[in-house]
């Protein structure tokens, strides 16, 4: 059916053309040092023609032959004016120079900015780098998750947790992709830090609603990381000296104007600082993360480029030489951006993305001579290879066809325990589990008029969970107890088990009242084949994913949003309110004490539930002037409904947050000081609390004789961090800054949860307690260069 | 193994974390009979404690109940052991000739309130503790930072026959309160990877309040305590939600009750539960 209708929209596209038609297409990038330029207008100043460049910096405009000027423009980078005489199809490659300070007023004539109010899409903030820089930092650290935590819809169930909530959504439900490969693990050190070091990051778009018809396989968002291309023109050396880690990073042209590469790392050094102060069993302690980023790019010719570049990270913990720990993820992506002709791009992307993780006892070290050497093991993984070429055909200034096929291939490793007592060695594994889930693409971009436009296609996916493997069969049973087995039937290597096909209707439009108010609706369907399961207050590193099988339904997602958008004459303003409604069937929930760990029937101990949340978000930002920022405010609710929990009732999600209410804002003194405040209040989370104690065996066992699961909320949350900047004088290349940042500055002790227990001191008192991640101000200082 | 890994990791969490005793307002909630009752092959008085639940942060002891009839059915050998009420518990004194036997099935009769409730265990066979070793650290050797004697217990798990499954339990001195609790499948943390297999360390270490190590003239008393797969299941549960602080903690979910309500159309609901458990015990003074 998407076939059909792509043969009719390609068929219907020259015949309309009424003069004869030629097309000028080509790259943008930053003049100083290559990087191709993403969301760049290009516009015929005076007329509503226009188009902007794409996740590769690539353009095309179909014009009427004749003499045309061009406007190429973005917001910090200085326009260039071009006229193009246009009498066959041209290539057109501009190289935009940044403005030396943001506080500069650019003034763009032409109506296509890639503003909120003039894009059809709703529900995307866009990010780039030196946004994010401009944030108050976590212990002077620039971090991509907490920057996109400070925008509308966007949550975390607490500091030092890991991963994020965007709309109502659990933090499985976020696609997070490293040049388009999955990462399944975004935090190190716990939830404190992200993995994606700023250094190599060029810029993020976070997706809430409206997903573009290329996005599938998660039912909340979307983050979507670029990474530098590395400079082309000049060698640079970036990096940052702080407290908990540095940085290095060194970029430069592999050969001038058509190859480049970046590499950049980064490792924290908490563990060898305590050495000296460590003795006994704390000596050996490991206590470190550290990451490499890499990327290099090589241009063939104006039609050809090709880009490799992958991650790899772990963060390892470990006490004395018995416990190791370690985790971390590993991807590596190769894309293929092909210009077939001046209105056909293409870009092809393989990747493949790992996470693992393993954990270590033994007691190898201190074992005495007549000790037998014992050990225990524990690993996991999952894996996935990709394969996405994905086609931009530029039919005319008013139609662009976005279509492509995607596929991935998953193997999932839930768990391997093995143990070593002297020279006997034990062994269990959980059998592996495979999975295919592919999907074809169509979506078409449609501006009839100046005012409307729309953006509408759909989705295939298919999801096959594939053998080698085996299918396991439960008995119903009451709702929230363990089921049992009944049956189970082995399947051979990649014989079918279990299929899912979905439609997924995908549809953006925006009608402009004039130039600076739009309206916009969107609806969305999505659908997810891959679950962390987690039962903790966050999840853990050690969560594992799982695929959805014959007794795990696919989570299925509707949302409808509706935005209002404004952006005022000059771009000082924009302001933007969105409202949304969604709903999930299909999400996990799990039985009381379901055991998630080396379980071979995991599924019998888990329960489909049915979620839905909806809200409210307002936004504005102020992009120019001495003092920059934005105020983000979300009014939301998210609930779930289990059978067999919470007495059946709509319940409130653990990350469900009333009010969430950001500022964010930057004063820049002179040229070398600033300023950045960051204040955030959000209600508390809901909490389940005790009103009961069981007596039984010593133990005081909290009981809540409600059964009502979330009935409580924790105190409100709200912290301010501060964060100042020193540049240092401008020398011949050196260029220095330092970062100072006090994070928490009023020292509140905000609660992550509450809970109950009894006193150590004198166990005959009983108490509930408040844990606070972070219970006191915490500085930050930074020292970053580049030269 | 994943819980303990959990505890490390978060460990890393508290070097700025901190945790506050606070009020709160909480609806007063519905009070329940609570059953305590854990038979063991000891020779020694077999006692069922019997009480009603209370507001969570009440410190007056909980109320007993004192009207009930409880008896102790060995289902194996048809003997009953009735419970009498006195001070405070219901007993059965096993002083002279223990109850429990391996393997035996036990069924627990309790008449209350005009109801009948019954719960069923069996007791599992268990394996002896061979020693208790103890190792002196220095305040800068010790993880904790406390100075004392650490203990480790020494034992293997039966080989063969079905999965066993066990709780530790390390008192100081006597045995009037818990020290620590650990519990185990085979040996390890999880099913299939460890029968026959000699206790694993983190399991053997963790008799010790590492807070707290023992100081000369203290007396390590261990108790290993075969339970069946659901008594394991329960306890586990019971474990999660005592210890319910940090970062990763499960979040509070009821534990589950085994002792049923049989009379027809019967309202009243009893929580706690009916175990029965081989018992090795060892003890070892500090000098």
């Amino acid at each position: 059916m998407l076939m059909t209708l792509l043969v009719l929209i390609l068929a219907m596209g020259p015949t309309r053309a009424q003069q004869q038609r030629f097309t000028v297409s080509g790259y943008v990038k930053d003049k100083q040092n290559g990087e191709s330029l993403v969301g760049i207008s290009i516009g015929k100043p005076g007329t509503s023609v226009g188009t902007v460049t794409n996740q590769y910096g690539f353009y095309s405009l179909t014009l009427p032959a004749g003499e045309h000027e061009l406007q190429f423009s973005y917001m910090g980078y200085a326009p260039v004016k071009t006229t193009v005489s246009l009498h066959s199809n041209k290539t057109l490659d501009i190289r935009l120079e940044s403005s030396s300070s943001q506080l500069s007023e650019i003034t763009v004539s032409g109506q296509k900015q890639e503003k909120a109010v003039n894009t059809l899409n709703t529900s995307i903030n866009r990010l780039d780098i030196a946004q994010m820089k401009k944030l108050p930092t976590f212990m002077g650290e620039v971090d991509v998750i907490r920057s996109i935590q400070t925008l509308p819809g966007v949550t975390t169930v607490g500091e030092g947790s890991s991963g994020f909530n965007v709309r109502g959504g659990n933090s499985d439900e976020n696609l997070i992709l490293l040049d388009e490969a999955p990462v399944y693990n975004s935090s190190h050190m716990l939830g404190f830090f992200s993995v994606f070091n700023p250094d190599a990051v060029k810029s993020l778009n976070l997706i809430k609603g409206g997903f573009p018809a290329e996005y599938g396989g998660r039912t909340s968002s979307v983050l979507d990381i670029r990474m530098k291309d590395g400079n082309n023109q000049n060698f640079n050396v970036n990096g940052g000296i702080g407290n908990i880690f540095s940085r290095l990073s060194v970029e430069g042209p592999l050969v001038k104007d058509k190859s480049s590469f970046i590499v950049a790392a980064r490792r924290s050094y908490i563990d060898i600082l305590m050495k000296p102060f460590v003795k006994g069993d704390m000596k050996d302690t490991k206590l470190n993360f550290y990451d490499l980023t890499a990327k290099a790019n090589y241009k063939f010719d104006k039609n050809n480029t090709l880009f490799v570049s992958g991650y790899f990270g772990r963060d390892k913990f470990g006490l004395g030489k018995d416990i190791d720990m370690n985790w971390g993820n590993t991807t590596a992506t190769l894309r293929w951006n092909h210009v077939f002709s001046n209105r056909l791009f293409l870009n092809l992307t393989t990747y493949y993305s790992k996470y693992d993780y393993s954990l270590n006892f033994s007691n190898g070290s201190k074992k005495q001579e007549d000790e037998l050497l014992q050990g225990y093991k524990w690993t996991s993984n999952i894996i996935n290879y990709g394969l996405k070429p994905s086609f931009t055909y530029y039919l005319n200034t008013n139609n662009i066809l976005h279509f492509g096929v995607q596929g991935i291939y998953y193997t999932f490793r839930p768990g391997t325990g093995s143990s070593v007592e002297g020279d006997k060695h034990r062994l269990k594994e959980l059998t592996e589990k495979h999975a295919l889930e592919s999907a074809v693409y169509i979506d078409h971009e449609w501006k009839p008029t100046k005012k409307f436009g729309i953006q509408y296609g759909g989705r295939l996916s298919a999801y096959q969970l594939l053998g080698k493997g085996t299918a396991y069969y439960f008995n119903d049973t009451t709702p929230g107890i363990r089921r049992t087995l009944i049956g189970s039937k082995a399947y051979g290597a990649n014989e079918l088990i279990k299929g899912y096909y979905y439609f997924e209707p995908r549809l953006s439009a925006r009608y402009a009242i004039n130039d600076e108010h739009a309206v916009k609706v969107a609806y969305s369907r999505t659908t997810q084949f891959m679950h962390q399961l987690s039962n903790t207050a966050s999840p853990t590193p050690l969560d594992i994913w799982t695929p959805s099988t014959n007794n795990i339904e696919p989570a299925l997602s509707d949302q409808y949003t509706v935005g209002y958008f404004y952006n005022s004459p000059n771009d000082s303003y924009e302001f933007s309110a969105e409202a949304f409604y969604k709903t999930t069937d299909h999400q996990l929930d799990y039985i009381d004490n379901a055991n998630l760990q080396l379980n071979q029937l995991i599924e019998a101990d888990l329960l489909p539930s049915q979620t839905r949340a909806y809200g409210i978000e307002l936004y504005a930002k102020k992009n120019i002037g001495k003092t920059t920022g934005w105020i983000s405010y979300t009014l939301s609710r998210s609930e779930r409904k289990t059978p067999g929990i919470s007495l059946d009732e709509w319940f409130l999600n653990r990350y469900d947050r009333t009010h969430n209410f950001n500022l964010v804002l930057t004063h820049e003194f002179t040229k070398r000081h600033s300023l950045s405040a960051n204040w955030v209040y959000a209600s508390g989370t809901p909490g389940t609390y005790a009103d009961n104690r069981l007596q039984f065996q010593d133990w005081d066992i909290p009981y809540n004789s409600t059964e009502k699961r979330n009935n409580y909320r924790l105190p409100a949350f709200h912290r301010l961090d501060l964060s100042f900047t020193l540049k240092g004088k401008q020398l011949k290349r050196w260029k220095g800054e330092w970062v100072f940042s006090l994070y928490n500055v009023y020292a509140r002790r905000n609660a992550y949860s509450i809970y109950f227990k009894q006193n150590e001191d004198d166990p005959n008192k009983r108490e509930s307690v408040r844990l606070s991640i972070i219970g006191s101000i915490i500085p930050g200082i930074t020292y970053n260069f580049k030269f | 193994m994943k819980k303990l890994s959990l505890f490390i990791i978060s460990a890393l969490a508290t070097l700025t974390a901190c945790e506050d005793k606070i009020d709160l307002d909480i609806a007063p909630g519905k009070s329940y009979p609570v059953l305590d009752a854990w038979i063991t092959n000891e020779a020694a008085p077999q006692t069922i404690k019997f009480t009603m639940s209370v507001p969570f942060t009440d410190n007056n002891p909980a109320p007993i109940i004192n009207d009930a009839s409880i008896t102790l059915y060995d289902l194996t050998n048809g003997k009953s052991y009735p419970f009498a009420f006195k001070e405070n518990a219901y007993t059965y004194d096993a002083t002279s000739s223990p109850i429990g036997i391996v393997d035996h099935a036990y069924k627990l009769h309790v008449e209350y309130k005009g109801e009948i409730f019954e719960a069923y265990d069996t007791l599992k066979r268990v394996p002896q503790i061979d020693s208790i070793t103890l190792k002196f650290k220095k305040k800068e050797e010790a993880m904790s930072g406390k100075e004392g004697y650490y203990a480790t217990m020494h034992a293997r798990d039966i080989e063969g026959g079905p999965t066993d499954y066990y709780w530790i339990r390390s008192y100081r001195t006597d045995t009037t309160r818990r020290l620590r609790d650990a519990f185990s499948i085979d040996g390890s943390y999880d099913e299939g990877v460890s029968d026959g297999a000699v206790f694993i360390v983190p399991i053997a270490e963790s008799i010790t309040d590492f807070d707290k190590p023992f100081q000369p003239n203290e007396k390590v008393i261990v108790k290993l305590k075969s339970v069946t797969k659901r008594s394991h299941e329960f306890l586990t549960q019971v474990d999660q939600q005592v210890n319910a602080g940090g970062l990763f903690a499960k979040v509070l979910e009821n534990v589950k009750s085994n002792v049923d309500n049989t009379t027809p159309s019967g309202k009243t609901k009893i929580l706690g539960w009916f175990g029965t458990s081989g018992v090795s015990r060892s003890e070892k003074p500090v000098k």
